[in-house]
């Protein structure tokens, strides 16, 4: 595994054993495709719409939705697109297609059918197969995106794209550092390359298909710079491949300063990696996922939380963002809930489409310095450790703790990394593990928690970081003792 | 915080589920409160939770779902632990354990009609849970003895 373009003859025997892994497989027949494809009515093009959004300064709105039958999937995202307003469609995958267990995904199918109410947590696509997609594709009057957790995506990405899905989510570190337990990290950026090549394949035919590198980990306290390099390294390996059309994402953390400061370092970084690397034609986006953390209970309240980072992603000039809804802390919502969250960060949206703050001014340009330095720290090392190789340097990366996601599940990540609020409610970093910053980095982190210890009277520990991830849920920021 | 012997848990968050936040965070509370903690981790099957309370001689499987599929994954968990012989194993359950918004008190019965003895929500208090928990084996041990 190396940070090569994969050769597209030299990957059709593997691509046949792929089609191979469960009956659908066999459905997929690439020319077909591509015929399909050019078919396809413009406004269902995901990369087109992304342009469009970037080029008049719109902000488009996507829920996050799957069930496992056909029939009720494609009655859920027609109520989105009708009653919520969403101006572009996902379609969630259920946890089971997520590990390639497709026999345990038929078997939820089954029962879901049996007991009239849904048991899978997602659409099983792979299940569906490429006929079964279309069905979804062709009710729907907008692009569609599949939105999962794969470490290895490649038979449902061969499924879903043959099918008409237009944007593919997820990466080789965003999809299993933070959503699979023992899946080395060598196979998981080989399978996703494949991905990508094929994502390539599609532009070299003249189908342009979008990729997002899911920003947000695990959602939970995530200093912006460990989100930021992992979004600019799976963009790097992406275009490699051949992908042209990219959105990197970013989860709100919850300080305004910090969330706008982290979208604007994560714009202009990106780009510059981009082009440093000698890519150019690409399209680059950002996408904005409201807070990502435990929700309060009380929907009045969950509304509220909504709201903020419908704000924050309107006035940071997203081009997309992903919504939650008023059941988060429930659970999976209903098409009713589901709705509302739309409408509720539609109503900010379009308050705030004509307004402008400055990322001028001090906070402002001292944060967004920051991440960036964090995050050329961070590069440095991944760059340092692959030999010039981005790869093979996030493999021995994360084995030596230079890249660590904090609380994620895989045995592949350290786990080292404690991350923290400091007294304005910026995520900070408590300990460090082996991340590369420099003493000057690390000096800045520590005397903003000793300022928060201070105020609050107790040391900097372990309690902090427990108080801060439940704090949301509990209708504060900060978690402050009472 | 709670005074009392070690006694062993098992915890693990079940099936093709990956939330690892709250599973840190249980295993850093329980082992705070006095507990011996045996944790699995993220995507544990029912067959590796029974496995550690054997090898564990574990007093209670603490079983944690958020993703939806609690109802699929959970089910004949106790009829299995009977199966391999582990007859007094308490078992709790707690997360988001089910599909869609649905009245505890409904999902609270279904899980106790599968074998679990205790049921919580994910906004349980821990402080409460830990005292239910230590009560709950303190109850098992004597009815033994």
């Amino acid at each position: 595994m190396s940070s090569t373009p994969l050769d597209w003859k030299e990957m059709q025997a593997e691509r046949e054993k792929v089609l191979q892994e469960w009956p659908t497989g066999k459905d997929v027949h690439l020319e077909e495709a591509i015929a399909y494809h050019r078919g396809l009515p413009a406004e269902k093009s995901f990369p087109l719409a992304m342009r469009k959004a970037q080029a008049g300064k719109l902000l488009l709105l996507q829920p996050r939705a799957g069930v496992p039958l056909i029939d009720e999937h494609i009655k859920l995202l027609k109520y989105l697109e009708t009653e919520g307003g969403a101006d572009v469609l996902p379609t969630t995958i259920d946890a089971y297609t997520r590990q390639n267990r497709y026999a345990e995904a038929a078997r939820g199918i089954e029962l879901s059918l049996a007991e009239r109410h849904a048991l899978l947590n997602g659409f099983p696509a792979v299940n569906h197969g490429v006929e079964g997609c279309r069905k979804v594709v062709e009710s729907v009057g907008r692009p569609l995106q599949v939105r999962h957790g794969t470490p290895d995506a490649r038979l449902l990405a061969e499924i879903t794209l043959a099918a008409g899905f237009t944007s593919f989510e997820g990466g080789g570190i965003s999809y299993n550092i933070p959503y699979a337990k023992d899946v080395p990290l060598e196979k998981s950026i080989r399978n996703w390359q494949y991905v990508d090549r094929l994502v390539g394949f599609y532009e070299e035919q003249g189908v342009a298909i979008n990729r997002e590198p899911f920003g947000p980990l695990t959602g939970t306290l995530v200093p912006p710079c460990i989100g930021n390099a992992i979004g600019i390294i799976e963009g790097l390996l992406a275009l490699e491949q051949g992908v042209k059309s990219l959105t990197l994402g970013y989860g709100q953390g919850g300080n305004l300063v910090q969330d706008l400061a982290a979208m604007h370092a994560l714009r202009a970084q990106a780009a510059e990696y981009f082009h440093e690397a000698g890519f150019a034609d690409f399209h680059l986006t950002l996408v904005f996922h409201q807070w990502m953390g435990g929700f309060p209970e009380d929907e009045a309240k969950a509304f509220s939380v909504i709201a903020l980072g419908a704000a924050v992603a309107a006035l940071a000039k997203a081009e997309k963002i992903i919504v939650k809804t008023p059941y988060e802390a429930m659970g999976i919502p209903t098409k009713e809930a589901n709705a509302q969250g739309l409408r509720a960060t539609r109503q900010i949206v379009t308050m705030l489409q004509d307004q402008a703050i400055t990322t001028d001014h001090e906070a402002m340009r001292r944060e967004s310095g920051l991440i960036r330095s964090e995050v050329k720290c961070l590069l440095d090392a991944v760059y340092r450790a692959g030999e010039g190789d981005w790869a093979r340097g996030v493999v021995r990366a994360f084995a030596d703790g230079l890249l660590d996601v904090p609380f994620a599940p895989s045995i592949y990540n350290r786990g080292k990394v404690l991350p923290m609020r400091d007294n304005e409610g910026f995520i900070r970093v408590f300990r460090k593990g082996a991340l590369p910053f420099s003493a000057e980095i690390q000096e800045y982190h520590r005397a903003r928690l000793e300022e928060r210890a201070r105020a609050e009277r107790r040391p900097v520990s372990f309690q902090m970081v427990t108080d801060d991830i439940y704090a949301i849920s509990k209708g504060r920021l900060i978690g402050r003792p009472r | 915080m709670t005074a009392g012997p070690p006694y062993t848990i098992v915890l693990g968050v079940i099936g093709a589920d990956c939330h690892s936040v709250g599973n840190k965070i249980l295993d850093a509370f329980f082992t705070d409160a006095g507990f011996r903690v045996v944790n699995l981790g993220v995507m544990v099957s029912r067959d590796e939770f029974i496995d550690a309370a054997i090898e564990s001689d574990a007093r209670a499987i603490l079983v944690s779902s958020l993703y939806g599929h609690g109802e699929i994954d959970c089910a004949g968990l106790r009829e299995r632990c009977i199966e391999r012989g582990l007859d007094s194993v308490l078992l709790y359950a707690g997360g988001n354990l089910v599909v869609g918004k649905r009245p505890f008190a409904e999902i609270e019965a279904k899980f106790k009609a599968m074998g679990f003895d205790r049921v919580f929500p994910p906004s349980v208090d821990l402080h409460a849970a830990a005292a239910l928990l230590r009560a709950d084996i303190e109850e098992a041990v004597h009815a033994r003895t």
